[in-house]
């Protein structure tokens, strides 16, 4: 006999319904599953065996066969498990006439344990939001409650796969099977870390408060404890608040990648920091099942990479297109999924390999062969991705003595949410979200030269070897800083100060 | 070019040369014995060995390094330079490098070589210049430059740059003896200053093979020829043990003067300066104090205001500034200062600092590096 069960998959942060078909005929007891399963979805049949053995059914000694249709598409995850073994119970006739018409019209994901108990598997939120309009209930495990609140499809919880078959032959009430109240498990805010605490480089707060308002990639260069750290761990307490399509994104991929810990919708920008010994698929999503990497992790939030330099070459070239897009393509042989990554990288390094360049207090020991070289591993092509560069300098004793504090993070962020809400007027109706993704039209038509501008550029030009092709990333930022005063125009002075954020550009003081 | 040599034993002069683990004077003995280069690449290891009473394995290793390169191969390349190979007995090889015990077989020369009786002083120093060194190196390069003095250096990083670029600026000739061979350039962003140099009358110098690539022992080897062409040498910045303190010493053996610029006692980079002081180095902190030294053949040519001694009557720039640009320069002093200790003196917020700094750049009284700021002018 036959029968049909919807489940759901994931392709890229997308959901897609999978029927689950299963057919039961005589001859040699085997189980398999075909339609492109992942290994994961192959071990499902020793799980399935069990579960439905120790949940007091019979599991038939026939020859079974689970195809998984649209069978072009690779599947992985573990919520097979149970539309897998509701398949065999119906078309092994366990299941009564009414509970088979029943479980037609549900969406059933989740793991099995070998007692028949369900276990949380991964992407529900993405695979319930896609799966909507086919106007099922979904089943899912009680541990996913929350993403099934946030996707507000209808839903039922049950424990255990006796508890759901049960449910199906109304033995037990809809209630039931569902988690009616949900208490606020949300996980306590952390202390939010407050510019406030930072003292002294006044120049770096600076430069990471245009960042935020203007959605530009900051470089620090400084040495060892002078506090780059501490900075970009407070920078996205000034970026503005999520909202709400914002905020469903980063969630289904945290979804996906089984990230969602005890938050319901992740409402906190994300800030991710991923080692330097990090791997290149690791940062940037990929494996032979894609999944995303942390620069999705990071989508509409932070990518800090502390010690940038560190970084192997092949993982910082691989920043290059999510920099520039917003997204990350991976392409395999059978298929070609796309991740969101729109972060803002605030990137983090020593001046020379043995960090004391510029050092008052203790001589640097690296060759000037090594410090170019160690610099040159960040190349132009990523350089040129990076609005705004920082020396930091060490925290003098008298700074970090002092009782004062500067100025908090709400405060900064009230500007920088003053200087957002410019720049939404100015690109409404387009596709662009802030100064810095401006193409060379809207640049053309938002950042007008101040008269007397002539002179800064080529003064700058002559003194400081700014080049021609660092003029356009001048004027977004200049703009950005004119947008944090409220300005209609670029005024010089604005212009000038985007030259303190220009060190790299400078040509060796020796030159001719 | 002087027919006193065969274009044959010209040849197997420039294939000689490339041995570059022997002192150029014993290469002179080993065609001394010989009779010509041309006859001692017609001996085999054993025989040349033998004759010169030599290491075999060190004749062998001379053959082999001889016979690696291709003499018509470099003399042409070095003609598509439009650079010249010049032996000892050409007229166009500098005099004072005649004179000098190791003066080398051949030269490689781009550009014009210093003739005789030409003011050369030599300016030499560390890779790891400081603001100091470098506002020391730009003034006195500038100095002598337009006083009418060559300088030499070699183009290493750092002070050596500085000092050729200081020339460069001014459109005036300067001779870098550098330490590759002349079809290549290092370090690789001094490109553009090298093509300036040439552009402007000066010359690029090297004894090593045309393509030869930079390696450690070049350096010291170079440097003999910089003290060779040079009187003084005078010594910027260096580490106790450098390059620079190595010109020194060689300079001293030829009987050159030696000149330091005294630097703060707790840099590590003025330890070889002021080391040299303690030796009985002559001391510059003008740059008459230099000029006393340029032999009187050589005087010839030189404006003589350079020469005077006394007080120095500096412009004073600074009085035409701002008082906020002033309390700025003040705030610098002779230090290295970053944008936030500046606004803090100041209390200005970054932006208006940024503004200030921005203007004293420009006009050249501050230099940035690193993101500290330090006076660029004296």
């Amino acid at each position: 006999m036959l029968s049909t069960v919807y489940t759901g998959a994931i392709r890229g942060i997308e959901g897609f319904s999978v029927s689950v078909e299963v057919d039961i005929a005589p001859g040699m007891p085997t189980l398999t599953v075909v339609g492109l399963p992942d290994t994961e979805v192959r071990e499902s049949k020793e799980r399935v065996v069990a579960a439905v053995r120790n949940s007091g059914f019979d599991f038939p000694l026939k020859r079974i066969t689970v195809n998984l249709s649209p069978a072009e598409l690779r599947k992985s995850g573990t919520q097979f498990d149970l539309p897998i073994a509701l398949g065999i119970l119906a078309a092994s006739e366990q299941l009564s006439e009414p509970a088979r018409e029943k479980l037609k019209d549900l969406l059933i994901l989740g793991e099995l344990a070998l007692d028949g108990t369900l276990r949380p598997c991964a992407g529900v939120l993405p695979m319930l939001i896609s799966c909507k309009k086919l106007g099922k209930t979904a089943v899912i495990p009680p541990q996913n409650v929350l993403e099934g609140q946030v996707s507000s499809a209808p839903f039922i919880t049950p424990h255990t796969l006796k508890e759901l078959t049960d449910y199906l032959e109304d033995k037990i009430t809809q209630e039931a099977v569902t988690l009616q109240y949900v208490p606020a498990e949300e996980e306590p805010p952390e202390p939010l870390l407050d510019f406030a605490e930072v003292k002294g480089q006044a120049l770096a707060k600076r430069a990471l408060e245009i960042a935020a308002a203007g959605g530009h990639n900051v470089l620090m260069i400084g040495l060892p404890g002078t506090g780059k750290s501490m900075l970009a761990k407070r920078f996205p307490g000034i970026l503005p608040p999520l909202t709400q399509e914002e905020s469903l994104e980063i969630t289904k991929i945290y979804s996906i990648c089984n990230l969602m810990g005890k938050s319901r919708l992740l409402t906190k920008r994300p800030f991710r920091d991923p080692h330097h010994t990090i791997s290149n698929v690791a940062l940037i999503g990929g494996g032979s099942t894609p999944r995303p990497g942390e620069v999705s992790l990071a989508h509409n939030g932070v990518l800090f990479l502390d010690e940038f330099a560190e970084f192997s070459r092949a993982a910082l070239e691989v920043l290059r297109e999510p920099l520039e897009n917003g997204l990350v393509t991976i392409s395999r042989a059978k298929e070609t999924v796309t991740y969101p990554a729109r972060f803002t990288l605030v990137a983090a390094m020593n001046p020379c390999p043995c960090g004391n360049l510029g050092n008052p207090l203790k001589p640097c020991t690296c060759s000037p062969m090594q410090i170019n070289r160690y610099k040159s591993r960040i190349s132009g092509p990523l350089l040129d991705r990076i609005d705004l560069t920082v020396n930091l300098n060490p925290v003098k004793y008298s700074d970090w003595n002092k009782t004062s504090e500067g100025e908090s993070s709400a405060q900064i962020r009230e500007r920088v949410l003053q200087a957002r809400e410019i720049q939404r007027n100015r690109f409404q109706g387009t596709s662009t979200t802030a100064n810095a993704f401006m193409n060379t039209k809207q640049i053309k038509e938002f950042c007008t030269l101040p008269p007397g501008a002539d002179t800064v550029l080529e003064a700058a030009m002559r003194k400081f070897g700014l080049s021609a092709r660092s003029l356009d990333k001048i004027l977004k930022t200049a703009r950005t800083i004119a947008d944090l005063e409220g300005k209609k125009e670029i005024e010089v002075k604005h212009l000038v100060e985007v030259m303190q954020y220009r060190p790299l550009d400078r040509k060796g003081v020796a030159d001719v | 070019m002087n027919t006193a040599v065969s274009t044959e034993e010209r040849l197997a002069r420039i294939q000689l040369n490339a041995f570059l683990y022997f002192r150029a004077d014993w290469l002179e003995r080993l065609i001394e014995i010989f009779g010509s280069a041309q006859e001692i690449l017609r001996q085999d290891a054993s025989t040349l060995a033998r004759e010169a009473h030599l290491n075999p394995d060190t004749a062998a290793h001379l053959l082999r390094e001889a016979f690696s390169v291709n003499p018509q191969e470099e003399w042409d390349k070095t003609a598509a330079l439009g650079g010249h190979i010049y032996l000892p007995e050409d007229e166009e090889y500098p005099q004072s490098l005649r004179n000098c015990k190791e003066a080398p077989i051949a030269i490689y020369v781009l550009g014009k070589p210093p003739t005789e009786n030409q003011a050369c002083v030599a300016m030499v120093g560390t890779r790891k210049i400081t603001p100091y060194g470098r506002r020391v190196a730009r003034k006195l390069s500038e100095e002598l430059t337009q006083c009418g003095v060559t300088i030499i250096s070699g183009l290493a990083r750092g002070i050596d740059s500085e000092c050729q670029a200081a020339a460069v600026r001014l459109k005036k000739p300067t001779v870098a003896v550098i330490g590759t061979g002349i079809g290549r350039c290092y370090p690789p962003e001094n490109r553009a200053l090298e093509k300036a140099i040439l552009e402007y009358g000066g010359a690029v110098i090297s004894e090593l093979p045309f393509n030869k690539p930079p390696n450690a022992f070049h350096f010291p080897r170079r440097n003999r020829i910089i003290a060779a062409l040079s009187q003084p040498v005078v010594v910027v910045e260096g580490e106790v043990k450098s390059g620079a303190l190595i010109t020194a010493k060689l300079a001293l053996e030829m009987g050159k003067d030696v000149l330091a610029v005294p630097g703060p006692i707790d840099s590590p980079v003025s330890g070889g300066p002021n080391s040299l002081i303690r030796q009985g180095a002559g001391v510059v902190t003008s740059v008459a104090d230099i000029l006393d030294y340029i032999p009187q053949a050589s005087r010839f040519g030189l404006d003589a205001r350079y020469f005077e001694h006394g007080e120095q009557t500096p412009d004073k720039p600074l009085e035409k500034l701002t008082d906020q640009q002033q309390q700025v320069m003040a705030c610098v002093g002779t230090g290295q200062v970053s944008l936030d200790a500046i606004a803090e003196a100041l209390q200005l917020d970054v932006p208006q600092t940024a503004g200030l700094l921005f203007d004293l750049e420009v006009q050249g009284f501050l230099t940035c590096e690193n993101g500290l700021y330090s006076k660029s002018k004296f």
